[in-house]
């Protein structure tokens, strides 16, 4: 774990509070920063507040599901393209990656989470960021 | 922060792109105009806001730029030659001002005290009357072209109808870019949408400079362009056509330079004209809307005689069997070996190059079924001449081909296909196919006789897996789509990684279509994807063999 991934903000956007408590253990564990938001509407307010470099997003939400709040954060005028996403959704289908990217999200997990493959994908994608940014 | 930079002088301009990189701004410059002429191309950057101005002192320009910048609060910082024009700069209110040359540091210096003191001019009630002003603009110029729109055209127009008596309008319509939004994806659509206006604005430039009957363009929101002229009446037909052939070729030109010939060959364009007369009876604004309806409609008035001259043009290929077949390589991702070839057909006559608008005017003159014939024949004349006795041959079949009973039942017995197992039907997702059984009956009587099949275009949107799997496709192609940038995309790689996983499950081949980088061959072979198809992989020779430009898709 290198000093840079200690600053990382990571919006974590799920209705259950068990998911979001795991999610927050695990990535406080790997130095990151961890903001919350219990539904899309909170979660557009938190992007602009907390300025997160990554969301996680889990599909399956009241409201405003996943793919809607996705498509709204990579389309805000000042932190959609420096924001990347990550998709957490209950289902493996290919239908559901197919909605991930026509919905501009940047990657993609299954639940249950694996921590491990989580944490390759928010590593891969923040190192996507930084080179691009 | 963005800073604009209008100056000539090369030293001046190196120094402020050092100090752009010090102080982090991204660095757009402009090179003035010769002579005193106004610069349109000025102030057309202005209305993007950027931060700050660099500009050279130029006689007549100053008093205007420091209007214009003054109302948007941008920072201005005048280059001077001497005392006396420095002397002229802080007259006219500039924010800041310097003395050429200039080091970087200086320059960088002097941006740094204009943009402080640009923020500290605004007093505090103005700010909201700035935020007004740029609202306001916005309404009236488009943001992606920077051209007017229709309340500003409205009112210029009238005034040009009520002082001459008469206005020409100019309608320019951009057909099938919806066609290359169902191929490409929106985000190539917006690119060439961009690169179009682009080309328009630089024509409509050009032709301000030397011809002073060309009023105005506007932008339609949409893809469509409006220009406003004023011409003589003796000379307006012959005016607009030159005007209009003028204009093809530029954006054509322009077009094919940023996007490739497949692109630039899939689009028309059609202008359609009318003149009005003032008519103190009916309101202008009024004359000005039907003028836009007329000229529009005039426009699709071309578009379908120009479709009925390109259905001659295509009776006439079917009857010279003027259309040649490229074959393009399938490798095997591992080893870069060839395993077998896909053929397309291209129209030999200009206007039917693209396969898009060759299979587009045959589907519209209900010739489908002749024109393809025609290409398989073409196709399967040329194997023994272009493939070696173990490549495979990739032929595209429109679903609807399977209806056609030559194609059913003599079609390639007669055309001498020795080796069925050879020969590769790719059948495209993006025509839907209504009536499965009797689809899939078609098939499993292809597939009695040897035939392999392909599903084309797969991930292009259609249809999922599940509909995919109904075919039992031997190969799946996954559609270009899904491959162009697949290096930098975690997305695309997970769609695709699924597809191998499918694919392996149920003993198919998947083909990557559309592989143009070496990152993208890196990305495909990691993710196992068996074979792969694209332009990397188009060596010289086989370039050569094609004509200059021939696109790329279908056949």
């Amino acid at each position: 774990m290198s000093a840079t991934d200690s600053k990382h903000t990571i919006l974590v956007v799920d209705d259950n509070r068990d998911n979001v408590d795991i999610l927050r253990a695990f990535l406080e564990s790997r130095g990151y920063v961890v903001a919350e938001a219990p539904d899309g509407k909170t979660a557009l307010a938190q992007l602009e507040q907390v300025k997160p470099e990554l969301v996680l997003l889990d599909v399956m939400m009241p409201g405003m599901d996943g793919w809607e709040v996705c498509r709204t954060i990579k389309n805000h005028p000042q932190f959609g393209g420096s924001t990347k996403v990550v998709m957490v959704t209950a289902k493996g289908a290919f239908e559901d990656k197919f909605e991930g990217l026509r919905s501009g999200a940047d990657d993609y997990v299954v639940k249950p989470v694996d921590f491990k493959d989580l944490l390759e994908k928010v590593q891969r994608n923040l190192a996507a960021r930084e080179r691009t940014a | 922060m963005r800073v604009l930079g209008w100056l000539g002088d090369e030293k001046l301009s190196e120094a402020l792109a050092g100090a752009a990189t010090q102080i982090g701004a991204e660095l757009t410059i402009l090179a003035p105009p010769a002579g005193g002429a106004r610069d349109e191309q000025l102030f057309a950057f202005l209305r993007t806001h950027p931060e700050l101005v660099l500009a050279e002192l130029r006689r007549g320009a100053l008093e205007e730029l420091r209007q214009e910048t003054r109302a948007r609060g941008i920072g201005l910082v005048v280059a001077c030659a001497g005392e006396e024009e420095a002397r002229q700069a802080v007259a006219v209110g500039a924010d800041e001002w310097l003395i050429t040359p200039a080091t970087a540091g200086e320059v960088a210096g002097r941006l740094w005290s204009a943009a402080a003191r640009a923020r500290r001019a605004l007093a505090p009630g103005q700010a909201e009357q700035v935020a007004e002003h740029l609202r306001y603009e916005e309404l009236l110029y488009d943001r992606f072209t920077g051209f007017p729109t229709l309340p500003v055209m409205l009112e210029r127009g009238r005034e040009i109808l009520e002082r001459r008596g008469r206005l020409t309008l100019l309608y320019i319509e951009f057909v099938r870019y919806s066609k290359l939004e169902e191929i490409y994806g929106w985000q190539k659509l917006d690119e060439v949408l961009q690169t179009t206006a682009d080309a328009v604005r630089e024509f409509y430039d050009e032709r301000r400079g030397d011809d002073e009957h060309v009023l105005m363009v506007s932008h339609t929101g949409d893809d469509d362009f409006i220009f406003f002229a004023d011409l003589p009446a003796e000379q307006v037909e012959r005016q607009v056509n030159e005007m209009a052939a003028a204009l093809e070729t530029h954006v054509r030109t322009r077009v094919e330079t940023g996007h490739g010939e497949d692109i630039a060959g899939l689009f028309e364009i059609y202008v359609g004209t009318t003149t009005l007369f003032r008519n103190p009876k009916v309101r202008p604004e009024r004359l000005i809307y039907r003028g836009i309806r007329e000229a529009a409609a005039a426009a699709r008035g071309v578009e379908s005689r120009e479709r009925s001259r390109k259905v001659a043009d295509l009776k006439e290929t079917l009857r010279e069997e003027a259309v040649y077949i490229v074959y393009h390589p399938i490798v095997v991702t591992a080893t870069r070996e060839v395993y077998g070839y896909e053929a397309l057909a291209r129209g030999r006559s200009r206007a039917l190059r693209s396969p898009e608008v060759l299979f587009g005017v045959a589907e519209e003159a209900n010739l489908i079924w002749e024109l393809s014939r025609l290409c398989r024949k073409k196709a399967i004349e040329g194997l023994e001449q272009h493939l070696e006795p173990h490549h495979l041959l990739f032929l595209n079949i429109d679903p609807h081909d399977f209806r056609d009973p030559t194609f059913r039942y003599l079609d390639l017995d007669e055309l001498g296909v020795e080796h069925p197992e050879r020969i590769v039907l790719e059948i495209t997702e993006r025509t839907a196919i209504t009536d499965y059984p009797k689809f899939q009956g078609y098939l499993r009587e292809f597939r009695e006789r040897g035939f392999r099949f392909a599903v084309d275009d797969a991930g292009s949107g259609y249809a999922g897996l599940g509909s995919i799997a109904n075919l039992e496709p031997d190969f799946i192609k996954l559609d270009i789509s899904l491959i162009s940038g697949i290096d930098e995309n975690f997305m695309k790689q997970n769609l695709v990684e699924t597809m191998v996983q499918f694919a392996n499950d149920h003993e198919i081949q998947v083909i990557a279509e559309g592989v143009e980088r070496e990152e993208e061959y890196e990305a495909v072979k990691k993710l196992g994807v068996h074979l792969t198809q694209g332009f990397l992989f188009h060596d010289a020779q086989q370039t050569r063999r094609e004509p200059a430009g021939a696109p790329t898709r279908l056949g």
